[in-house]
């Protein structure tokens, strides 16, 4: 079966196996002692420090940190099955929840392997809101749609028909709030030695249920699922330290700015510090999984009440899912004693890309023990920077401008492909390769954009074998 | 709406004491659905007490699923009394005290006619089978559903029973298209929106194949066939089938044969403007994008049988037993679940040897590579996928009727600890040499 886990049982599994758990974790302390086999650990690149595995399959994204107590090891079991639970409509026997109104039936649905996932219908979430308050786009007060539980901010006002993100699925009797076509445009450029590329960017066209298209109406954007893993690390990065790698002002001259976006914090009851999505728009892993639960699966939950105030799962399932994204592994880099990627690592820092994508980091404290204190290598400083026209979405989101996007993660980026073949890179999947990914950077990235774009074939290749190690 | 959720009900069958909060999940509607009517707690009961399905009380006592306590974040107290939980043994996730084997760079994997083999030899092959059992059903449903007799519905019933081993022996590798194309989810999403395809049915929609094609994956495939063809308990009987069955059958088999034809097809030809996977498979190491080493595809091999054997020892095994609950066992509309945990143990054991035996090719496999580097590993391999399919043969059957048999659980119990056992090996042992 596909997705063969409920949820029913975890609280069965859990509690079941926490015995076995602890034995091995006896055994485990004891094997650790005992084999303190020299120079077999130390050669592997550390990129999710204690959490990092080893492993180049298309499962890398999906194991749990080799770090983790037998308790928090069978809490990621649990995780795992709330994560790749499939839900249905109800009424049913099993995972009941489904919609009526939602864009993948689980978690895996779009997070593939755990990793990124396609600009296509069943993956993506298409976000929107009104560039102004347009009594135009006024529906009857009985159109059926989901206004996303999520705070309302002044500078994305929910589409009538659509809300903040549009669902392109409906269970039995819901059509779906919209139909998203997309279309490519191409357009053509040059490297310094004459070689020449071709970028695509898409173009939406939204049409409403009732049938009236969208899009000049409305600011749109295509968002891929992200990569799941090592986000428990991102979470436990001390927000003095991002906050300390901001530089608004641009006061180094570097033309690197970058800036904390600051969000609505649901179980706070506050703005705090964004660190999670393609804008930084969400706060906590706890979060961002309730959310995703209520917006991308119809699956209502204790953190997004609906009007009636029925919820299809409860916090236990949400902290499941969370702690299960919190546990994953890092995968290890490969390929380090290459020459060609040694030699792309010092080109990547030369073109300042180390400037965003900030290549060490340290975490704190942490409610799980395993992410503490631990030094990692995620590529990024989970802030915003202008990236230039070419790759806005002009759609603000928080304190976020049009063009600000969060430097991602570049750990892994290596496995994209394994992971899911002939995936894209970029918030909407835009870029075939990395190559186009890096093109496509401009604002406070120009500059490095150019010096990879004046760069031979041989460093051009050099750098990109060095993404591949990731 | 009250009147239509109870009739729902009852067409989906009863279910036992652990889904409570599913039920009274079930019972609302969300967000913004403007009919919705709970169902009092009294009708729940009236529910609840026609169960006939797992009797057994649920030792966990697990009914909070749909509630808002938070007892997974209780913390570690209060995890005494494990008396009667009994699933969940199997010293399987226990690392054994195991010297690791560092092979000189010679011995290293770097057989590439594995990798060919394992798509020649193996998966073509199944999936050639796979698609002859699915036109196979679709040609008897298409019988049965223009002349529905008693012959021609065991006919169908067993075609879709062979098509199910042969799907189920094909998910060591459900890697590649499968995945990323979305067609393991098209053929097999489980569970089945009951709910969904009774709406359908209940409808008066004409089912075209483009209606079809807009269905939700949980409403087609092998468990929307199945439930269809053998109803919820296996006790359907010809004089139950309406029109509208029928319409639904014949209208799904069809798509059920294409998409296994594009899996197939994926492999071989390439569909949706993509290259054939086995090219990318087979030049691991040599120009493919998606495995850029030889040891990759050696890996992915490998995470293929940890993958099944995890999923059928700590899932399909495992999950069910512990929670005694059949509703969560993969094939139970057919009763055919212990068939699917017997043909996935025959997948994993088809993977290391990379050998189709129900089509009788044979290849090199990734035993071939272990038994030169570590040969009494490769013995221990083959000796425990022996005596794990014993005790999965050994487990009394059906499985939807023995499943909360107190005298059936040593066997189930015996079956999942051999699965994890070997599920072990690969993972400690044959992972970490074909990585190096």
């Amino acid at each position: 079966m596909t997705f063969w886990p409920q949820l029913q049982s975890v609280l069965a599994r859990w509690r079941g196996r926490l015995g076995l758990g602890l034995s091995a974790a006896i055994a485990g302390i004891v094997l650790s002692t005992m084999l303190h086999l020299p120079g077999a650990a130390q050669s592997i690149p550390q990129a999710g420090g204690e959490t990092t595995i080893r492993n180049r399959s298309s499962q890398a994204f999906t194991l749990p940190a080799p770090n983790l107590n037998a308790f928090w090891d069978d809490r990621h079991a649990a995780g795992d099955l709330a994560f790749e639970a499939a839900f249905v409509t109800p009424p049913a026997n099993v995972n009941p929840g489904l919609g009526p109104l939602f864009n993948g039936s689980s978690c895996v649905a779009c997070h593939i392997n755990n990793g990124r996932g396609l600009p296509e219908k069943g993956q993506r979430v298409v976000r929107v809101s009104q560039l102004a308050d347009d009594d135009s786009l006024a529906l009857p007060p009985d159109y059926v749609y989901t206004l996303e539980a999520v705070a309302a901010t002044a500078n994305t006002p929910p589409v009538p028909g659509l809300g903040t993100q549009v669902q392109e699925q409906g269970v039995y009797g819901y059509a779906p709030e919209a139909i998203v076509e997309v279309t490519w445009q191409t357009q053509d450029g040059q490297y310094a030695d004459g070689t020449s590329y071709s970028l695509r960017s898409p173009r939406l066209l939204i049409t409403r249920r009732d049938g009236t298209p969208l899009t000049e109406a409305i600011s749109a954007s295509n968002r891929i699922p992200l990569p799941v893993f090592g986000l428990g690390l991102l979470e436990a990065v001390p927000e003095a330290d991002i906050v300390a790698l901001a530089d608004p002002g641009d006061r180094d001259g570097d033309g690197v700015s970058g800036r904390p976006n600051y969000v609505w914090n649901v179980e706070q009851q506050a703005d705090t510090l964004g660190r999670f999505g393609w804008k930084a728009n969400t706060p906590t892993l706890r979060q961002q999984s309730a959310s995703a639960y209520a917006n991308d699966m119809g699956v209502t939950n204790p953190m997004f009440p609906v009007a009636d105030g029925y919820q299809d799962i409860g916090d236990d399932i949400i902290d499941l899912s969370t702690i299960y994204v919190q546990t994953l592994a890092v995968p290890a880099r490969t390929a380090v004693d290459d020459p060609q990627v040694q030699r792309g690592e010092r080109l990547f820092a030369d073109a300042n890309c180390t400037a965003c994508h900030t290549p060490q980091l340290r975490t704190g404290s942490h409610k799980i023990p395993a992410l503490v204190n631990q030094t990692i290598h995620p590529y990024t400083d989970l802030l915003l920077h202008d990236m230039g026209s070419d790759l806005a979405d002009n759609r603000p989101d928080f304190q976020a401008s049009g063009s600000e996007w969060r430097t991602p993660p570049l750990w892994g980026v290596g496995l994209a492909q394994t992971v899911l073949p002939y995936s894209g890179y970029l918030h909407d999947g835009r870029a075939r390769s990395l190559e186009e990914a890096i093109l496509w950077h401009g604002g406070e990235a120009e500059a490095s954009k150019e010096t990879f774009r004046q760069m031979d074939a041989r460093d051009r290749a050099a750098l990109v074998q060095f993404l591949k190690s990731l | 709406m009250v009147n239509k959720t109870l009739k729902l009900w009852a067409r989906i069958g009863t279910c036992a004491l652990v889904n409570i909060g599913a039920m009274s999940s079930a019972l609302s509607e969300s967000v913004t659905a403007e009919d919705t009517l709970a169902l009092p707690s009294e009708q729940v009961s009236t529910l609840l007490s026609q169960n006939d399905a797992c009797i057994a009380v649920p030792v966990e006592g697990g009914g909070e699923g749909g509630g808002e306590g938070d007892p997974m974040a209780s913390g570690e107290g209060g995890e005494g009394g494990e008396g009667g939980e009994g699933g969940e043994g199997g010293e399987g996730g226990e690392a054994a005290f195991t010297t690791r084997v560092y092979l000189p760079p010679s011995q290293r994997f770097q057989d590439r006619q594995i990798l060919t083999d394992f798509v020649d030899q193996l998966i073509v092959p199944n999936y050639e089978q796979l698609t002859d059992l699915t036109g196979s059903l679709a040609d008897a449903i298409a019988t049965f559903t223009a002349n529905p007799t008693e012959a021609n519905l065991e006919a169908a019933r067993a075609v879709w029973l062979s098509a199910r081993n042969s799907w189920e022996q094909s998910e060591a590798f459900a890697f590649g298209p499968a995945a990323f194309l979305g067609l393991d989810a098209e053929l097999d999403d489980w569970p089945l929106n009951e709910a969904d395809v009774i709406a359908v049915l209940e409808s008066g929609d004409t089912l075209t194949p483009e209606y079809v094609d807009g269905l939700l994956t949980s409403q087609k495939g092998f468990h929307a066939i199945g439930y269809l063809l053998f109803g919820t308990d296996s006790d359907k009987t010809l004089s139950d089938f309406t029109t509208r069955d029928l319409e639904y059958l014949a209208a799904v088999a069809p798509v059920l044969d294409q998409t296994a034809n594009d899996l197939l097809a994926s492999w071989t030809e390439g569909i949706q403007g993509y290259p054939p996977f086995r090219s990318e498979f087979v030049n691991a190491g040599a120009g493919s994008e998606i495995y850029p080493t030889v040891q990759t595809a050696a890996e992915e091999i490998t995470q293929g049988i940890i993958g099944i054997l995890d999923e059928l020892g700590n899932i399909k095994i495992g999950e069910a037993v512990a929670a005694q609950n059949p509703f969560l066992l993969e094939s139970r509309f057919s009763h055919s679940s212990l068939a699917n945990f017997k043909d996935n143990l025959i997948s994993a054991r088809n993977a290391y040897l990379g050998d189709y035996a129900a089509a009788g090719t044979e290849g090199e496999g990734l035993a071939d590579f272990v038994a030169a580097v570590e040969p009494e590993l490769d013995a221990e391999i083959r000796a425990k996928l022996d005596v794990a399919m014993a005790d999965i043969e050994a487990i009394p059957g059906p499985l939807e009727k023995t499943l909360c048999d107190r005298a059936a659980q040593p066997e189930i119990i015996a079956a999942q600890e051999s699965v994890l056992e070997l599920l072990d090996l690969f993972q400690q042992r044959v992972l970490p040499l074909v990585q190096q």
